[in-house]
């Protein structure tokens, strides 16, 4: 048949409308739709039996009860634990970030063994026996060179049986360089020691309070255990209780107080004696509690028979209205006024430690705050500062301590200080650097960070970077394992038996019970079991202290009793105590409460710089939206950071208008910040609420490990500011540091 | 070469000058493809709307394109309907220019929307509240009816008129053709409408929002007439374009005043009702809800004042003035002139109400929005005008689309 | 206030957020995120391309240093019902991908049905919707979070806060198992109220007096974002601050918000 034009056209036309008139394209229209609702490339969960199982968050010092929710053996959602002393259900956003650490890509997977240079990310993996055995192997030759004490340990916490385990594994191998990062409430404890005459863990009873008075702690920005924290916040709300905030930024605490004070930084000791001065000046202290259990607030006669000036006197003569208004930059009426209603509430309460509390801070500015307690007081009192007693653990046995582990111990500490005061780990670094005492020959970290969270990370890394053999038992791939010879990967949080004990500041004894809620991802190892594995492969002393099989037997014992409470509840809470009486709750030698000299001197800590090179205050923030400790942001916590503290890569620093018209700068502009120990470029953030002369940026950004998810974003804040050893405890006290910004 | 398909009676520039012509376009429309394929393939994260700017240049450039399109409607309506019989010299460009605008809104559309391959759930699962309901179901038929309106044209080419169902076909529909336009313009009417609704509806919206007829807002109404006034004007620019590169007259004179006079006087009423709407609007509507007109026009870098000043004077009351006066009609440059303002006007128009409704601030701590398109969006944008200039070249070379070419342009 | 919610047997789920206590924290944003699989990029600094149902908003109030002030505003959906249900973002959707439902008050919304038009977020004032610009992308093994309750969402599609409809429907056939006709006020809770640390979100039916929303509802300085709009959302705010309830609004010099008694 031939085909004409006419025909091959009707042919064309009759199959075009015959498959438009069949099934075939409304068919193949539908199936494409189906095929976009179900795309293979965005997963489905499966699904499967919800379980909740309780434990506890530890990724700050907060010690939540968490509630995780399971499908089949997957984490879906951790909560907070209903009915747990310490939060009440509540959770904070790093908290509810937790399984995306679990999950993450930053996990160690197994043992790794450095093999390219330090740094450089090049790692093999290796089995756990080989792990233990290298490191025995290095720390025996130490030790039978009679060189046990050039080992260190860094520890986070210092608490707990795992950080005890640790402290015990050094002590037995023989050194006495056994470090943990101290916090505000270790100056607190100092304080308490001298003034109290008690050993003890200062706990702030903040539910029971109606007027606080905070001295720049971050109530709302992570202080004391956060959430416990943010929740007695609401209940003063509730109650009609008044807050006020001193500090130089309008930080969220401030924002949500009753009355933010803003104040020059680091004249917060000032303050305190100035409303000391009003209270004594106008007679509105607490006369029973000075006049019968109370020493050194009158002048009095020493030992030796010398007249000293009391509290009383050297506050009425040194800290008027008028003087303090011109150290801190506040209106002398409005220091009156503050004094009178500190003194009027029922139950006021004085607090410090700035921020979240992280660095230690000046110990006579926490003396003179807790003597403001003592005035009016609210010291071991409902609503007051009372003191919780640090109970050893009973149920280990005697520590071995062998001839080279004695020989060890006998040495001085590498910061110097004496062997049962606090270490100044802060002084770690510049040790190493300066070539005095001895060297460092290898390092244990044990769920820190020293390389990004200490002071001057610039210093730490260069001394860090001295010290030839290095063991990172985190979990993760953060700085300080980075940079590490060997990593032994710990069980995260989750995967993990553990008694996490009373969060600081938390009034009441508690032990938590951090569970195992899933078995293992990777192959890591419960860093408890790896103490006990290595402490058995060195033998000697060291394997007598560690007589237990695994670490869950060292568990059983160091709970005792207490066990069978934690394994049903959850937790242990233990019974409330009524505080003791004032007459019988001081252990000074006096017996009674001591206004010391130190409580009525304010002595401004000396931060580095000098005001002509560098004329402006540079001091760090902290948010509940940035993870600043050993804990980096998750992503979703990262997501939640505003677009005005951190841009594409480019952290903010926050200025005030009138800084910055000073230095011609504008919202957005690109500064090079410059300190006596950095330098960094950052952007300007533009915020009314900051004194002028003052910037601040944030902690937690500027990570160069972990994930993409936060690695490179922003400039670590502790690069720019260098320790300040407190002259009276020798902690870091540096609240700042002279800086100067330029346009870049 | 291709002197056989070229209509009798009619010169044409050579072969190898059109193609040239052709491939630079082509070159464009490309362009404007690989940009499409990124969107589609990639997702709209090739684009730079955000959340902020759900609606951005593309339903902008639907917008215009559809008003300016409306050249064929109100043509169409203009000739069939009344009786204005002249404008059948016009007629077959109106309609291709309006296939185009059309074809383009469609292209626009399957580009813009975020999963193009359930595009048809707007038919399927409609929602008889939304304005947008209303704009893809008019626009889809009206676009059949240009289709329709096409295809006649099509089938005068030399060679397809060979054919004798071709010719018998087109004869039909010519003679059909009124019904198709009464169809269109009433489709017309209410898309145009529809999509002036899809803005004024917006009550979170203050800047957008107008009050209005049952449930139509007055910027329904508002709308429907601009496309009506304004289309015109785009029609006759385009044919004034088209004859410079062609360099001949195409249509006759008197033809196309008639048609800016209609124009001119449709404008003049619209612009009246507009500026009505705004008076109403900034004292009225905006205020009840806490706004003041300059709120809508200050604190950011780049809506002022101006641009209500350039929509509503420039855009629409100075050629409005030129096309109603007998002078300003019979001047070609006053003419042309007032064509470019009228299409600017109409633009600004649609501009506004799309891209400034997103821009506006709307919570006392919201912030002004700017937004720039990124490449992407740009090149999609202009893949509709190159393959609007490619139709148009292959229509005008083999199609007899001006009736009076060949009596203006006798060849020796 | 007119279109106050009628008590007339349906329930009307809503909250009030106490900006008084709202410290700003974020743990609303993330219980959220994690709740819901909201999905997350390296960057997610552009904002305005950064899904996050509920958003926290820094209020200033203008006034400099050291007269400033700050408020913290958690901003999920409004639920709003507009008038007889006709939501702002409900009525302009093409392909009935978004619906209130009149039972339950909720605004919700139809992944697979959405076509992407994001007519709703032109229409939606509070910026409480958001379009997938990206596929959703978890790194990984981490994947293996997600909560099967809450179908992760495909790129090119719409989505915002549900009031976590996933905990009602749970709650419904829970109630429905023992017996119950009504769901108790705690058997659905959102996650971002139970997560609040500072207690600052209180949700539950608007229409029973039995639930403590219908009397938080009524305190003095409780007002509603944007009223004067006529959105009418089911989200109240409450603030003894007058800068901030004026925030929530806008209104001309000569006028200004309630005043809180
Ligand atoms: N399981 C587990 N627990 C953790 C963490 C973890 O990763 N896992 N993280 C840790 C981290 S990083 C942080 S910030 C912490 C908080 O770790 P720390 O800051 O170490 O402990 P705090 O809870 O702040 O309580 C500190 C107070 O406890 C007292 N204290 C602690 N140890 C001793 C001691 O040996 N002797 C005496 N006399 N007093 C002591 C001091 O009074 C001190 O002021 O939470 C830690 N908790
Ligand atoms: N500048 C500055 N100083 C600080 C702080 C701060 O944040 N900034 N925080 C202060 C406080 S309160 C504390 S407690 C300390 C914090 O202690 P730091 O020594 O400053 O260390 P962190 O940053 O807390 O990091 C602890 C390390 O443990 C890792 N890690 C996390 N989970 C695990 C785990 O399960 N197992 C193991 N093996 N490792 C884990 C983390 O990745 C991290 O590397 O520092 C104190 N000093
Ligand atoms: S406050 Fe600390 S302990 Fe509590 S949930 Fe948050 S991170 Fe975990
Ligand atoms: S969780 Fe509560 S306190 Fe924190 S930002 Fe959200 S509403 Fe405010
Ligand atoms: S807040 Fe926006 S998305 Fe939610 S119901 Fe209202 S208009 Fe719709
Ligand atoms: S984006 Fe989706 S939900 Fe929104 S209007 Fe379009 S189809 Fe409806
Ligand atoms: S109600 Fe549920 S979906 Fe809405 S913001 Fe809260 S957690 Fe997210
Ligand atoms: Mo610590």
């Amino acid at each position: 048949m031939k085909i004409d034009r006419r025909s091959f056209l009707s042919l064309g036309i009759g199959v075009a409308a015959g498959t438009a008139l069949s099934p075939l394209p409304w068919k193949l229209t539908d199936d494409l739709s189906i095929w976009t609702q179900n795309w293979p490339w965005t997963p489905v969960p499966e699904i499967g039996e919800t379980t909740y199982v309780n434990s506890v968050c530890t990724l700050c010092p907060g010690r939540c009860g968490i509630s995780v929710r399971k499908v089949e053996d997957r984490g879906v959602k951790i909560e907070g634990m209903k009915g747990h002393p310490v939060n009440q259900g509540g959770i904070c956003a790093l908290g509810l970030s937790g399984l995306q650490l679990l999950y993450g890509p930053t996990r160690i997977k197994s043992p790794l063994k450095r093999v390219g240079k330090r740094g450089a990310g090049q790692w093999a993996k290796i089995s756990w026996e080989q792990a233990i055995a290298e490191i025995s192997e290095k720390l025996d030759g130490f030790r039978t060179g009679g060189n046990s004490h050039t080992v260190a340990g860094i520890a986070g916490s210092g608490q707990g049986t795992v950080s005890r385990l640790f402290s015990r594994f050094l002590t037995a191998y023989g050194t006495p360089n056994c470090f943990h990062m101290p916090s505000s409430a270790d100056t607190y404890q100092l304080a308490l020691q001298q003034m109290n005459g008690v050993s003890a863990a200062p706990v702030f009873d903040l539910e029971n309070a109606d007027f606080i008075l905070s001295f720049g702690c971050g109530l709302l920005d992570g202080w004391g255990s956060p959430v416990r924290t943010i929740k007695a916040n609401t209940g003063w709300k509730k109650a009609n209780a008044r807050v006020i905030q001193i500090e130089p930024r309008l930080s969220r605490t401030a924002a949500k107080a009753d009355r933010w004070i803003s104040i020059i930084p680091g004249t917060e000791a000032a303050l305190a004696l100035g409303v000391a001065h009003v209270l004594i000046k106008e007679m509105r202290y607490n006369k029973d509690f000075v006049d019968n259990y109370a020493h050194g607030f009158e002048s009095y006669v020493t030992d030796r028979g010398e007249m000293k000036k009391g509290f009383r006197q050297t506050v009425l003569d040194g800290y008027s209205p008028e003087t303090v208004a011109r150290i801190t930059g506040i209106d002398p009426s409005a220091i009156i006024l503050l004094a009178r209603e500190f003194a009027k509430a029922k139950a006021p309460l004085a607090l410090c430690g700035k921020g979240q509390g992280r660095t230690p801070g000046s110990l006579s500015e926490a003396m003179a705050v807790h003597a403001l307690n003592a005035l009016v007081g609210s010291v071991n009192r409902k609503g007051g500062v009372c003191t919780l007693p640090i109970a050893d653990i009973q149920g280990w046995p005697e520590l071995t301590l062998d001839a080279e582990a004695a020989a060890g111990m006998n040495q001085p500490r590498l910061d110097g200080a004496a062997p049962k005061s606090p270490n100044c780990i802060n002084q770690l670094a510049s040790a190493i650097l300066s070539g005095k005492g001895y060297p460092v020959n290898a390092l244990f970290v044990l769920e820190s960070n020293p390389r990004y969270t200490l002071a001057d990370s610039k210093t730490v890394t260069e001394a860090f970077d001295k010290i030839p053999f290095v063991v990172s038992l985190s979990s993760f791939m953060d700085e300080t394992a980075c940079n590490a010879d060997l990593v032994l990967p710990n069980h995260i949080y989750l995967e993990r038996l553990e008694d996490v004990p009373t969060p600081v500041g938390f009034p009441r004894s508690v032990i938590g019970l951090s569970k195992p809620v899933f078995k293992p991802l990777f192959n890591t190892k419960h860093a408890g079991d790896t103490l006990i594995l290595l402490a058995k492969e060195l033998g000697g002393g060291v394997a007598e202290s560690f007589p237990w099989d695994n670490f869950e037997a060292c568990f059983g014992k160091a709970m005792g009793d207490k066990l069978k409470t934690l394994q049903n509840k959850g937790f242990w809470l233990d019974s409330e105590a009524a505080a003791p009486q004032w007459k019988d709750s001081f252990k000074t030698p006096s017996g009674k409460f001591e206004f010391t000299a130190a409580s009525a001197a304010f002595s401004p800590v000396k931060i580095e710089g000098d005001a002509a090179a560098f004329p402006l205050l540079l001091i760090p923030y902290e948010t509940m939206r940035l993870s600043c400790g050993y804990i980096a942001d998750p992503p979703f916590l990262t997501k939640t950071v505003e677009d005005t503290i951190l841009k594409h890569n480019d952290g903010f620093i926050e200025i005030n208008p009138k800084t910055a018209q000073a230095g011609q700068l504008s919202e957005g502009d690109a500064v090079v910040l410059q300190t006596p120990v950095g330098q960094a470029r950052v952007r300007a953030h533009l915020e009314e609420g900051i004194l002028p002369g003052v910037v601040a940026l944030p902690g937690g950004l500027g990570h160069t490990a972990y994930d993409g998810y936060i690695a490179g974003k922003g400039i670590n804040v502790n690069q720019m500011i260098g320790p300040v050893q407190d002259p009276d405890s020798g902690l870091d006290a540096a609240w700042g540091i002279r800086a100067k910004l330029s346009k870049a | 070469m291709d002197s056989a398909l070229i209509p009798n009676g009619v010169r044409r520039c050579s072969l190898d000058k059109f193609l040239v012509a052709l491939i630079v376009v082509g070159a464009v429309l490309l362009w404007g493809v690989y940009a499409m394929l990124l969107c589609w393939f990639k997702g709209l994260n090739q684009t730079n709307m955000n959340d902020n700017y759900g609606f951005a240049l593309w339903i902008w450039a639907d917008l215009a394109v559809i008003a300016l399109g409306g050249g064929a409607f109100f043509t169409g309506f203009l000739k069939y309907i009344i009786g204005k019989d002249e404008l059948k010299n016009i007629i077959n460009y109106a309609v291709l220019i309006g296939f185009i605008c059309y074809s383009s809104a469609l292209l626009i559309l399957a580009i813009d929307i975020g999963q193009p391959l359930r595009g048809w759930f707007i038919f399927w699962h409609a929602n008889v509240h939304s304005m947008l309901t209303e704009v893809a179901f008019c626009l889809s038929c009206y676009f059949m009816v240009l289709t329709i309106e096409y295809v006649p044209l099509i089938l005068e080419n030399r060679q397809v008129d060979k054919v004798p169902f071709f010719h018998h076909l087109s004869h039909n529909m010519h003679a059909t053709m009124a019904v198709f336009a009464a169809t269109g313009a009433f489709l017309s009417f209410f898309h145009q409408g529809s999509l002036g609704g899809v803005a004024g509806v917006l009550f979170g919206r203050p800047f957008a929002y107008r009050e209005g007829l049952f449930i139509w807002p007055w910027t329904f109404f508002l709308f429907t007439w601009s496309a009506a006034a304004y289309g015109p004007c785009f029609t006759l620019l385009i044919t004034r374009i088209t004859e410079a590169v062609a360099g001949k007259k195409l249509v006759k004179d008197n033809v196309v005043e008639l048609l800016a006079k209609i124009s001119g006087w449709m404008m003049t009423s619209y612009i009246i009702a507009k500026i009505i709407d705004t008076v109403y609007w900034a004292n009225v509507t905006a205020p009840s809800k806490g706004f003041t007109l300059m709120d809508f026009y200050s604190n950011n870098g780049f809506y002022g004042i101006w641009i209500l000043v350039l929509e509503i004077v420039l855009g629409g009351v100075v050629p409005a003035a030129i096309l109603i006066t007998d002078k300003g009609r019979k001047s070609p440059v006053a003419r042309t002139t007032a064509f470019v303002l009228a299409v600017i006007g109409v633009s600004v128009n649609r501009w506004v109400m799309v891209l400034q409704v997103m821009a506006v601030p709307v919570m006392t701590f919201d912030k002004w929005a700017l937004y720039y398109p990124s490449w992407q969006e740009v090149a999609t944008t202009l893949l509709p005008v190159a393959y609007g200039i490619i139709l148009i070249m292959i229509s005008y070379r083999y199609l007899p689309i001006f009736p009076q070419e060949a009596e203006l342009n006798p060849v020796e | 206030m007119k279109q106050e919610h009628g008590d007339n047997g349906t329930q009307k789920y809503g909250m009030v957020i106490d900006l008084d206590l709202c410290t700003g924290c974020g743990s609303c944003m993330v219980a959220c995120m994690a709740e819901n699989n909201v999905p997350f990029r390296e960057d997610e600094t552009d904002k305005l391309k950064s899904i996050t149902w509920m958003r926290v908003y820094k209020l200033t109030n203008g006034k400099p240093y050291p007269e400033t002030d700050i408020c913290y505003l958690p901003r999920p959906c409004q639920h709003c019902e507009g008038q007889h249900g006709h939501s702002p973002c409900v009525s302009v959707c093409p392909a009935t991908a978004t619906d209130y439902d009149t039972q339950t008050g909720i605004v919700s919304q139809i992944y697979t049905r959405c076509f992407g038009c994001r007519y709703c977020m032109g229409a939606c004032p509070y910026h409480a919707r958001y379009f997938n610009w990206y596929d959703p992308i978890w790194p990984e093994g981490m994947e293996k979070y997600l909560n099967p309750a809450v179908s992760p969402r495909m790129r090119g599609v719409v989505e915002k806060c549900s009031f976590c409809i996933h905990r009602y429907q749970a709650a419904k056939d829970k109630a429905h198992l023992d017996g119950q006709k009504e769901i108790e006020e705690d058997a659905y809770q959102t996650a971002c109220t139970q997560a609040c640390p500072a207690g600052a979100i209180t949700f539950g039916d608007l229409n029973n007096p039995g639930h403590a929303v219908h009397e938080l509802k009524k305190q003095p300085g409780a007002f509603r974002l944007l009223e004067r709009l006529g959105t009418n959302p089911k989200v109240y705010y409450v603030s003894s601050r007058e800068w901030v309830r004026r925030a929530g609004d806008n209104y001309l010099k000569t006028e200004g918000p309630k005043k809180a008694v």
